[in-house]
């Protein structure tokens, strides 16, 4: 306890120190000589040592034969190489001597059995005799057993039922040690029949004269409760009067502490009352851990009780202030950002004040040298508080964007999410371009070295391997490794948030989309491969691919830049081109990243054809790409066909003739199989074109090629007809719930079936095989990719050397670092050709660099001797100022250039709120991938606490929760009555009224008539009393005036509606009424 | 809460599984393997946290509950790696110290604890741990106490020590330069 406080004060080094500071040399230093040869004198001991509990010393000393736990574990080191067998050999063993009579025996093979399970061999087999252990009368057996029940019943262990009354028996055992079993035991083996059952057994031991009995028996109480809440009824007034007593021990307060922290996030209403117990404890105990509990505590209670601010607020500062463990510092610090300390503005001075120490103390954590931990936790709790405050945590945006870039993965997580927290269009090209550089800079784990790195995770037989040598092996393996390796999932959340961050906000915080379109081309290239097998998995479940594939989402994003940004456009579509183009080229195609995005991609290139730079070889990597993996992108083909051959001006040629029809009979014979494609929307679609391009086919058989002498027109189906069919209104992104508000036409019964029989024709389709063709030679001829041309969009600049070969050691901001050096080169040529007419730009052409013709003369006249390069002076020139400078000025110049607008989704409907989605594209990148899955199921090791959400400790005695239910009860009569009461008050008005208008005699219409609808609706009231009364006072009411009432056609239509809504009537009633 | 405490080698292999939830045996074995991974990959002067295995990754959009296990905590002792995971109710600093505490209590009770002394007394591992941790909270963090509570329960072995060998020159001078020094 006090030793707590002890080791962190005085301790030169915190303890939680990542490197553990207090392990001697020796130990930090597995693989040295002296553990080599300490760990050789182990393995020599006698079998006879000293057991760890009297039944193995037992079993060895009576049976001979027999094997100890230590035997097992000898033999295993001794059996290396085939453990499995000897595992087998010794389970078999086991089996036979838990069966046998003998304790001692049985015992020594449980504990065998424990330990072989812990290297997963199941011993489920085995509960009935763990029960038999469990009742020996020797205390040490009886651990053992109880050893064994904790770590191998499940929830469908049938034994349990037996236990019960064992349980109780060891619960009201004389020996603390014995009592103390089951009760550590019970919480990992509690089913809510068990609690009910033991309850009454273990109450009692929370007055036991042991502490550690006690504080045992709390912990367990509150595991009971977890799963029978009413547990809490009797058991919460004993914990509290424990925890009020002053005179306890400070262990058990402080495990009742934790138990307290435990339940009050779930319920902190009910905690309040203990705030100055708790308060005192804070101020007064000595126990850092009970401290720090207590403070997280406080943060869950304050936002219920405001004033505790106050009287929290100089203990935690002065804790801040001098506390020596770093632990509690920090707590103090994360419970004043959680309990909303910051926020709270009444005390602006004083608020503003623990702001500043508290994110200043937080800065420090992460700038202090060679402690990751204090790193991680403080990027943690700016976690918190960038929700809340995102400006105190922006100015800290230096020391958190160093942590990106940390060699630790943990560290660079917590600071990746803080990153997106607190994007702006200032800091979005920075970020994201060490992101890239990131991405750029690592490789994925090989298939082998994954392999390699599972096997060496599978934990095979128990083999003591505890040699050095594989150690040794390990460790290697690890440092050679570790430098650029990225776990895929990394990346993956990498690119997720790069496009999360950009696209934000309907791409609010994106400047320059040239630069944007040139990230994503070099995201579709770094993207990992999805393990097709595991997506494919995920896929048939979802039913959504692009959630699962993250180059698909990239290729997505495209998309949605070229749709919704049009001054982009033609940017967007030759970036689609240009990764279609390389995914044809490259053969590798089923490995290839690109793959996810080649739809979304496709879609551009047929889209926007207009835009291609050369439409013939797009279409020729559609054919290719179409009939392998990805056929519903064989739709894009008559798009790019179209666009071919609409050109007019283009004359009837035979040599034009003959190229059409055999791109037709292409395209045909790529489509044809599609006809068969179980999508009906693919097939349907390939059906249609195939014969719209067959009687094109026809049409251009048919139309002879212009000669010599006679000019003849191409067929207006190929110019005129399919081209037509592709231009027409242009198409926005849609958002979100747009589909849900179109109006259902009044003729469209869409319960219908279109086609009786249409599931025995799907079943055909199915069992159809859609095979592919065989590579014939056409195929082969056709198909096969021609050598990678150099794309002409390829600037001339790349082949001419590379002068930014230079630039890279300089410009570690710039773009360079990430981008792959042929986008580079294009963003140059680009660039050259933006600012061709600016006279201030000056070129970076060869000329202007060091090759000056003077350089040339001096170096060939004071010959090799003097080199100029090595003259400081050249490093200036003016190429390289030019470079390093003109990337930051870029975006400026394109904005201004551009203009940029961003379409917003198209929408139906008037009002914004039926479409919550629409305004922004991630969250429907998103959504999709979240809606699905339903809430409430739990994560593995997860205890479920929620019941005892609803469980109220509120107030004192016994019969908290009874009261609870008698109260809501005893409400809901007087709600009841209250209604009732309102009811008849306004019916009396009502009368009171009529009278009155009855006196001043107005009205000649029918209200009688009127009456009877009037009368309806009250039936429908809730309460079943109510409506009859009221039914016989409407009736009264109508035989008193007679037809002397009028003009409450008001009065008199709204029940008419009432009558659809019932509820809403009774609020109607109430504000009537009042 | 804590959730679970494992103790494993440099290899992998374990040495103590506690979870506190109930868990198929063969989940258990995979949760302890992908940490492993998680673990072996660490270089030295990385912080005492990981990243959630994928076991326990949340599937659902992240949920503010404070029953998720959130947080996975290690440290590396010589050959053995000490994992708690737990809930976002804990304080990943103080678990730090509690693993030390745990350590620590090892050493007094074995005399300078090596990975063999966890091997043949892994009954005695799990009794130290009842001593600090039941059903997943803390109940003890104080030193002297856990030591008192293991040791009232009977004797604790010392690890099996071959008198016959003569190397107990040797291992006493190695003892001397074990045992916490800087403490």
């Amino acid at each position: 306890m006090v030793w707590w406080g002890k080791l962190v004060s005085t301790s030169s080094s915190p303890t939680w120190a990542s490197k553990p500071p207090n392990i001697p040399k020796r130990c930090s230093k597995p693989t040295s000589s002296p553990t080599h040869c300490r760990w050789t004198h182990h393995r020599a001991f006698s079998p006879k040592g000293n057991g760890s509990s009297g039944s193995v010393d037992q079993a060895v000393s009576t049976f001979m034969f027999e094997k100890s736990l230590y035997d097992l574990i000898r033999g295993l080191r001794n059996h290396k190489g085939n453990e499995k067998e000897y595992i087998q050999n010794s389970l078999k063993e086991c089996r036979a001597e838990i069966k046998g009579q003998d304790m001692d025996l049985k015992a020594t093979a449980l504990l065998k059995l424990i330990y072989l399970e812990m290297f997963g061999h199941d011993m489920s087999w085995a509960s009935f005799h763990v029960l038999e252990v469990m009742s020996s009368a020797k205390y040490l057996q009886k651990r053992v057993g109880y050893l064994g029940a904790v770590q191998s019943f499940r929830p469908d262990t049938e034994v349990l039922m037996l236990a019960t009354n064992l349980l109780k028996k060891d619960l009201t055992s004389t020996s603390a040690n014995t009592m103390s079993l089951p009760i550590i035991t019970l919480p990992h083996i509690i089913t809510p029949s068990l609690a009910l059952s033991v309850l009454s057994d273990l109450l009692p031991r929370l007055t036991h004269s042991h502490p550690t009995i006690r504080k045992k028996t709390i912990v367990t109480l509150y595991r009971l409760a977890l799963v029978y809440p009413e547990t809490l009824r009797p058991a919460w007034p004993k914990i509290k009067e424990r925890l009020m007593d002053e005179g306890e021990d400070p262990s058990v307060t402080s495990a009742i502490v934790n138990v307290v922290c435990e339940l009050g996030w779930r319920r902190p209403h009910d905690f309040l009352p203990l705030a100055p117990r708790l308060f005192e404890l804070l101020v007064d105990s000595g126990n850092n851990w009970m401290a720090i509990k207590l403070i997280k505590l406080f943060a869950t209670l304050t936002p219920l009780e405001p004033r505790l601010v106050k009287k929290l607020l100089p203990p935690l500062t002065t804790i801040i202030r001098t506390t020596p463990a770093m632990s509690l510092l920090y707590e103090c610090i994360n419970g004043i950002i959680q309990g909303g300390i910051l926020g709270s503005s009444d005390e602006s001075a004083g608020g503003e004040e623990i702001a500043t120490l508290c994110v200043s103390k937080l800065r420090g954590m992460i700038m202090v040298e060679g402690d990751p931990n204090l790193k991680y936790v403080a990027l943690l709790a700016f976690n918190k508080i960038v929700v809340t405050h995102p400006f105190l945590v922006a100015q800290q945006e230096d020391v958190i964007m160093d942590c990106i870039d940390s060699p630790d993965i943990s560290i660079r997580l917590r600071a990746l999410d803080l990153v997106v927290g607190m994007v702006s269009n200032d800091n979005l090209m920075s970020i994201v371009g060490r992101l890239m550089r990131q991405l750029r800079n690592s490789r994925s784990p090989t298939s082998e070295e994954v392999n390699k790195r599972v096997s060496t995770g599978m934990v095979e037989p128990a083999a003591d391997s505890d040699d050095e040598d594989p150690e040794i092996a390990i460790k290697n393996d690890k440092g050679v490794s570790q430098e650029t390796l990225l776990p895929d999932e990394y990346k993956v959340d990498v690119i997720n948030r790069i496009l999360e961050m950009c696209s934000g906000n309907n791409y609010g915080n994106l400047v320059d989309f040239d630069w944007y379109i040139d990230i994503l081309i070099q995201l579709v290239r770094n993207s990992p491969v999805s393990r097709s097998s595991l997506s494919q998995d995920v896929d048939s479940r979802r039913g959504d691919s692009s959630s699962t594939d993250v180059s698909g989402k990239v290729g997505n994003e495209l998309r949605n830049v070229a749709v919704k940004v049009k001054a982009i456009r033609l940017q967007a579509a030759r970036a689609a081109e240009s990764i279609l183009m390389s995914t044809f080229n490259d053969n590798s195609a089923s490995l290839n990243p690109a793959n996810g995005a080649l739809r979304p991609i496709a879609w551009m290139v047929g889209e926007y054809a207009t835009s291609l730079e050369s439409p013939d070889a797009a279409l020729t990597a559609l054919l290719h790409i179409s009939k392998g993996s990805v056929p519903a992108e064989g739709l894009a083909l008559p798009k790019v066909f179209s666009l071919l051959t609409s050109e007019d001006s283009a004359a009837w040629t035979p040599e034009r003739k003959t190229m059409i029809s055999l791109l037709m009979a292409r395209i045909i014979h790529t489509l044809e199989p599609l006809a068969m494609h179980p999508d009906l929307e693919v097939q349907e679609r390939a059906v249609e074109f195939a014969e719209l391009l067959k009687l094109a086919a026809e049409a251009s058989a048919g139309q002879a090629a212009s000669t010599n002498e006679i000019q003849q027109d191409s067929p207006l189906l190929l110019t005129q007809a399919i081209p037509s069919l592709f231009t027409g209104v242009e198409l926005n992104s849609v958002a979100v719930g747009a589909q849900k508000n179109v109006p259902i036409p009044i003729g469209l019964d869409l319960d219908q079936p279109i086609n009786l029989n249409l599931n025995n024709l799907l079943r055909a389709v199915e069992s159809a095989s859609f095979d592919e063709p065989d590579q014939d030679e056409f195929e082969t001829y056709y198909h096969q990719a021609p050598p990678p041309v150099p794309s002409v969009n390829e600037p001339a600049i790349n082949r001419l050397g590379t002068p930014e070969e230079v630039v890279h050691s300089y410009q570690q901001g710039s773009e360079e670092s990430y981008l792959d050096p042929d986008i580079v080169a294009r963003r140059r040529a680009e660039r050259l050709e933006r600012n061709k007419d600016d006279p201030f730009y000056i070129a970076p052409t060869e000329s202007s660099g060091r090759s000056t013709p003077l350089h040339n003369i001096l170096q060939s006249n004071n010959g090799p001797d003097l080199d100029l390069d090595a003259i400081p002076i050249m490093q200036l020139d003016l190429e390289k100022t030019k470079l390093s400078t003109s990337p930051p000025k870029k975006p400026k110049v394109s904005k201004v250039r551009h203009r940029i607008q961003v379409a917003a989704d198209e929408t139906l409907g008037t009002s914004g709120t039926s479409t919550p989605q629409n305004d922004d594209s991630e969250a429907s990148l998103e959504g999709a991938s979240q809606r699905p899955k339903p809430k409430g199921k739990h994560s593995l090791l997860q205890v479920d606490s929620s019941h005892i959400g609803t469980f109220s400790l509120e107030g004192d005695g016994s019969s908290n929760g009874r009261d609870d239910f008698e109260a809501q009860q005893r409400e809901e009569a007087e709600m009841a009555k209250a209604m009732k009461e309102v009811e008849r008050l306004r019916l009396e008005m009502q009368r009171a009224n009529e009278r009155i208008q009855a006196a001043q005699g107005v009205s000649l219409e029918g209200t009688v008539v009127k009456k009877k609808t009037k009368k309806k609706p009250k039936t429908v009231d809730a309460d079943g009393t109510v409506p009859v009364v009221k039914k016989k006072k409407a009736k009264k009411a109508v035989m008193d005036e007679g037809e002397g009432e009028s003009s409450m056609t008001a009065e008199v239509v709204k029940p008419k509606k009432k009558k659809k809504k019932p509820k809403v009537e009774e609020e109607h009633g109430v504000q009537e009424g009042s | 809460m804590i959730n679970a405490v494992l103790v494993f080698n440099n290899s992998g292999q374990p040495r103590l599984t506690k979870f506190y939830t109930q868990l198929e045996t063969s989940v258990q074995q995979r949760l302890i393997s992908e940490i492993f991974i998680l673990v072996n990959a660490r270089s030295p002067g990385s912080c005492n946290f990981l990243p959630l295995p994928p076991l326990l990754t949340p599937t659902t959009a992240p949920s503010s509950s404070n029953d998720v296990p959130s947080l996975v905590t290690y440290r590396h002792y010589a050959t053995l790696f000490f994992i708690i995971i737990s809930t976002s109710t804990e304080s990943p600093l103080a678990l730090i110290d509690l693993i030390q505490v745990y350590v620590e209590a090892l050493d007094r009770l074995f005399e300078n604890v090596c990975e063999l002394d966890l091997i043949f007394n892994f009954e005695t591992l799990h009794a130290v741990l009842a001593e600090m941790v039941v059903g997943g909270v803390v109940i003890e963090t104080g030193l002297e106490k856990v030591v008192e509570g293991v040791r009232a329960q009977g004797k604790v072995a010392k690890r099996p020590v071959n008198e016959g060998m003569g190397g107990r020159g040797a291992m006493g001078s190695m003892g001397g330069n074990f045992g916490w020094a800087g403490r």
